[in-house]
């Protein structure tokens, strides 16, 4: 590695912050001079000894390229203590090298340095799992029971979800996202975006009566998608259930029933039109263009409309444009309760500081439920159980119904 | 209660500005503290170009009477009264009153969160070299042992320590370990450079040098500037040289390479590298051209050079700071047979500088500028990448042709941002006032609004709205329109003399603007052209802030010279004006 090479030959014969050398050339004379300094004070002593350590290869190419340039200064950056990632990829430094400004360059190199920081805890967590489940796994090990069922496998759910998605698309209520972004976004934006369409996809699927997606405007070998189907892999994008066409939204649907959701609309959508098509714009915005869609759906001429966010919430800081996941779980939570309260539980906790109090007014239960930290009257038995209803987080259902045993009794 | 009620719907800055002047009376008094002998005159009338206009009338005894009033409202500091929007020093101020009307004591807040830099480690440091032993001890002893050379050499440049306290350590660290790390003699070599003491700083050099392949940014920039104050300045240069393989240097180094060089006499080196600065596109810093002044009082024949710099901070509107603009002055006095004398001084709202009483550049913009100003807003402002963004084509067809049928305005009002002046009356009450104030006075007048005024509510008297259309032209755009372009568009449509009316800044306008050259010429437009409300209390005159005169940029008549500094840096917004002058005159 270009790391070790670069360092001395100290680094090379034991590790970086081991307290014990191993045998060096010089040692002889460096103890000498250490019991020296024992006695006498010898403040540079550590210039002798750093150049007897000096690279011993001299292959300084005097025209070496901008990358080797580029890769030589990120590793002298990690060597400083700088947030920068300890190993990089031929591609990550091409990526680098087109990037003109410093800040630029420091913001990718820091992108990459987290990115880098998750894979290793990641790892480790793995490691440290895997050696657990080696240590118990001689006690845990279940004798087979009698059971009403068979154990419900995820291929059984995703046969039951693949269902669920087939009927939408032949009854289903259409939802749209509008791929048309393609100019406005950056790289980066465009990879968050697709990935927030993969989990909207994914809830979607989850959803008691899911909505027939339509990915409208999906240019061939445009960066959308690209992107979808490196990640989804081919084979998957293919046995999707949702219509990805090139046609636009305004060809495949009649335009008075198409309605465009924007933060910067003056309309609210005060309530959840069955007979309409709702349409998304598939954009992440990192940087400021404001109204870029209410633009588009002006230019065609469609209605808009913005989720009652102000009317129910107590908005605290943050942009009102939520995420796409959020978006359609919003909708589809809407869509099968009917209630806006139910539905907006899955805005960003972050973003606003409960809702209004005159919601107080309809019954207790609703109260205790939707004000945020309010979760004393929560061990009332009925109550979970609609609670529960509510979540879709895995994780949560599994959890929940072993509180309310223990709770109980 | 009712101030917050403003700020609650305002979008810029300004509205917050504005809101203080309803609720304080002070900030309206013509407290010119400058210019005690144009008190009444100026305060009264507003001089904005050759063809004088009059927009109030009223004298000040009202505002004068209800200081003595008001008084328990008045902030302990006093403030000076601001002379426009685009005076420097305004927005701190502003922003410093309304947070004392909120009762949070920013002095307070600031004494207790001290400064946690990079260096506030909390240890306690050894106050003379130690031995290996009792680094070992020092180390047992200390809460973190696993980065703790770290953070002692860290403690020791905070603390500005003795340098052979940090050779001790490193002599422990390269006998505990048999090496030192890059990131440890960095430390190292930060302390000797801020320290000064050179010859630590050339055998950190080598030994920094043949240790690893190549040097760091950080490293880099602390070499050039250890080596620039030296002998060895040529040095500096090289290792200036090595950075750019991978990245642009920044204005600082170059700075330091800069004053290297001016420091030792080359005075062909600074220019050269001064050069290779411009063209890399680098803005180069106050220092850097400090010392290049510096260096031409000691030397001559860089006068060429020297004035080049004076019309580049013209070209980009730059204004000196404090120590720059006395070297600059020192520097113009230093010249042989020309007889130089600086003075600081000021300038009165009509442009002309106090000291010699020249008058200075008008703001007017020259008519290519005028054309090159129109088009632009036109295409960047209006149209942008997408016109549906801001209006609609048919709109803006029905607009063009509007204007087009009108003889040209003398004003244009923004009616939102007017009507919303004062909470204390309905908005088509206020709005109607202005219009009437400004109609007595002769004007051809525009009104631009959107179509929900139209709509009768009680804020939108229906009444009040056929007399504004009786008064004045007016342009109600759709609801989800914006407003300000056309107001932009309308003004510079209608000629020179057409000013606008409106609170807000346009800060988000101008950012629309391709390039900062344009973007300074818009901003040179609207000091000219742009009037503000500065008090407006229903039933009473309406009060306009005056429009300066005169361009606030270094200039030059041949014989003398005027140049615009920053008194205070930090102290003034991006869109305001330094208020200070340095006026340079030759006796003869």
């Amino acid at each position: 590695m270009m790391f070790l090479r670069s360092c001395s030959l100290a680094v090379r014969c034991s590790c970086f912050r081991k307290p014990r050398i191993t045998i060096r050339p010089f040692s002889a004379s460096w103890t000498a001079r250490k019991n020296a300094a024992e006695n006498a004070l010898d403040l540079d002593v550590w210039k002798s000894v750093m150049r007897s350590q000096a690279l011993q290869e001299e292959s300084k190419s005097p025209n070496q390229s901008t990358l080797e340039a580029n890769r030589e200064l990120v590793e002298m950056w990690h060597q400083a203590g700088k947030f920068v990632p300890k190993n990089i990829t031929d591609e990550q430094l091409e990526a680098l090298t087109e990037l003109t400004t410093k800040s630029a360059k420091k913001k990718y190199l820091k992108f990459l340095a987290i990115k880098e920081s998750y894979k290793i805890t990641k790892k480790e967590k793995q490691e440290r799992r895997k050696s657990e489940r080696e240590a118990d796994g001689e006690f845990n090990r279940e004798e087979p029971k009698n059971s009403f069922l068979l154990k419900i496998w995820s291929s059984s759910m995703d046969c039951l979800h693949s269902w669920r998605v087939a009927q939408a698309m032949r009854f289903g209520q259409p939802l749209v996202y509008d791929m048309s972004y393609n100019q406005h976004m950056s790289r980066r934006e465009m990879e968050n975006t697709v990935a927030q369409l993969m989990e909207s996809e994914g809830w979607n699927r989850r959803a008691a009566d899911p909505f027939h997606l339509h990915f409208c405007g999906l240019q061939p070998d445009s960066a959308y998608h690209r992107e979808l189907l490196n990640r989804y892999g081919s084979h998957t994008w293919d046995q999707l259930l949702i219509t990805a066409t090139e046609r636009s939204h305004v060809e495949l649907f009649p335009q008075q029933d198409l309605v465009y959701l924007t933060a910067d609309s003056q309309h609210v959508l005060h309530t959840f039109d069955h007979s309409k098509v709702y349409i998304i714009g598939a954009m992440v915005d990192r940087s400021i263009h404001s109204g870029v869609s209410l633009a588009n759906a002006k230019r065609l001429k469609l209605a808009t409309a913005r989720l009652p966010l102000d009317e129910y919430l107590d908005w605290d800081c943050g942009a009102k444009n939520l995420t796409l996941d959020q978006m359609i779980r919003i909708l589809s939570t809407r869509k099968d309760t009917g209630s806006w309260q139910k539905a907006l539980e899955f805005v960003p906790k972050r973003k606003h500081g409960g809702f209004h109090q005159q919601s107080r007014g309809v019954t207790r239960t609703t109260k205790s439920r939707f004000i945020r930290n309010d979760s004393s009257e929560i061990h009332v038995p009925a109550l979970v159980q609609s609670h529960r209803k509510n979540k879709t987080d895995g994780h949560k259902k599994q959890q929940e119904p072993k509180k309310w045993w223990e709770d109980r009794d | 209660m009712m101030g917050s009620l403003v700020v609650l719907k305002s979008r810029t800055c300004i509205k917050h500005l504005c809101t203080s002047w309803v609720v304080n009376p002070l900030y309206l008094r013509p407290a010119l503290a400058c210019l005690p002998q144009q008190n009444i005159v100026h305060a009264v009338r507003f001089i904005i170009n050759p063809h004088t206009q009059y927009y109030s009338t009223k004298g000040d005894e009202q505002a004068h009477g209800r200081v003595a009033k008001e008084k328990g409202f008045t902030p302990r500091t006093r403030p000076a009264f601001p002379n426009s929007v685009f005076t420097a020093g305004t927005a701190r101020r502003t922003a410093e009153y309304m947070k004392k009307r909120a009762g949070v004591d920013t002095e307070e807040l600031s004494n207790n969160t001290p400064s946690r830099g990079r260096g506030s480690v909390k240890v306690t440091l050894p106050d003379h070299p130690l031995t290996t032993s009792e680094w070992a001890k020092f180390k047992e002893s200390s809460s973190k042992p696993d980065r703790f050379e770290m953070h002692m050499m860290e403690g020791l440049l905070a603390a500005n320590a003795d340098i052979n306290i940090a050779k001790s350590l490193l002599a422990y660290v390269v006998q505990d370990k048999g090496t030192l790390s890059y990131e440890l003699l960095l430390r190292y070599l930060t302390l000797c450079v801020t320290g000064g003491h050179h010859s630590e700083v050339f055998d950190t050099y080598d030994i920094m040098r043949t240790c690893f392949k190549t040097l760091d940014t950080g490293a880099s920039s602390l070499f050039i500037k250890g080596f620039s104050q030296t002998e060895r300045w040529r040095e500096a240069l090289e290792v200036l040289e090595g950075m750019k393989k991978a990245l642009l240097p920044s204005p600082r180094n170059y700075s330091d390479a800069i004053a290297g060089a001016a420091l030792h006499g080359d005075a062909g080196t600074s220019w050269m590298l001064y050069d290779e600065l411009l063209e890399l596109g680098l803005v180069p810093n106050q220092d850097t051209w400090q010392c290049l002044f510096q260096s031409g009082i000691t030397q001559r024949g860089q006068e060429d050079k020297l004035f080049s710099v004076l019309s580049y901070m013209r070209d980009n509107q730059i204004y000196p700071e404090e120590p720059l603009i006395k070297t600059v002055k020192a520097w113009f006095e230093s010249l042989p047979d020309q007889k130089w004398s600086g003075k600081f001084s000021f300038v009165v709202p009509s442009g002309e500088c106090t000291n010699c009483k020249a008058s200075l550049e008008s703001i007017q913009l020259t008519e290519e500028e005028y054309a090159e100003l129109k088009d632009k807003v036109m295409k960047k402002v209006i149209e942008g990448s997408d016109i549906f963004k801001k209006t609609t084509p048919e709109e803006l067809k029905g607009f063009k042709s509007f204007v087009k049928q009108r003889p040209p305005f003398d004003i244009v009002i923004d009616g939102l941002n007017v009507a919303n002046t004062t909470p204390k009356a309905a908005h088509s009450e206020t709005l109607l006032a202005v219009v009437s104030e400004l109609q007595q006075q002769g004007l051809n007048i525009l009104v631009l609004g959107r179509k929900h005024m139209l709509q009768p509510s009680r804020n939108w008297d229906r009444q009040n709205m056929s007399k504004i259309k009786q008064k004045a032209h007016c342009f109600f755009t759709e609801n989800i329109s914006e407003d300000d372009p056309f107001l932009l568009y309308a003004a510079l449509h209608s000629g020179v003399h057409c000013n606008f009316l409106s609170r807000d800044l346009m800060r988000d306008h101008k950012a629309c603007l391709p390039d900062s050259a344009t973007r300074r010429l818009f901003f040179k437009w609207q000091r000219g052209h742009q009037l503000v409300i500065s008090h407006y209390v229903p039933g009473k005159r309406v009060r306009f802030q005056r429009i300066s005169a005169y361009d606030t940029i270094v200039q030059t008549s041949g014989s003398s010279w005027h140049i615009p500094y920053d008194e205070n840096r930090g102290d003034r917004a991006t869109y305001e004006v330094p208020q200070k002058w340095l006026c340079l005159t030759q006796d003869h």
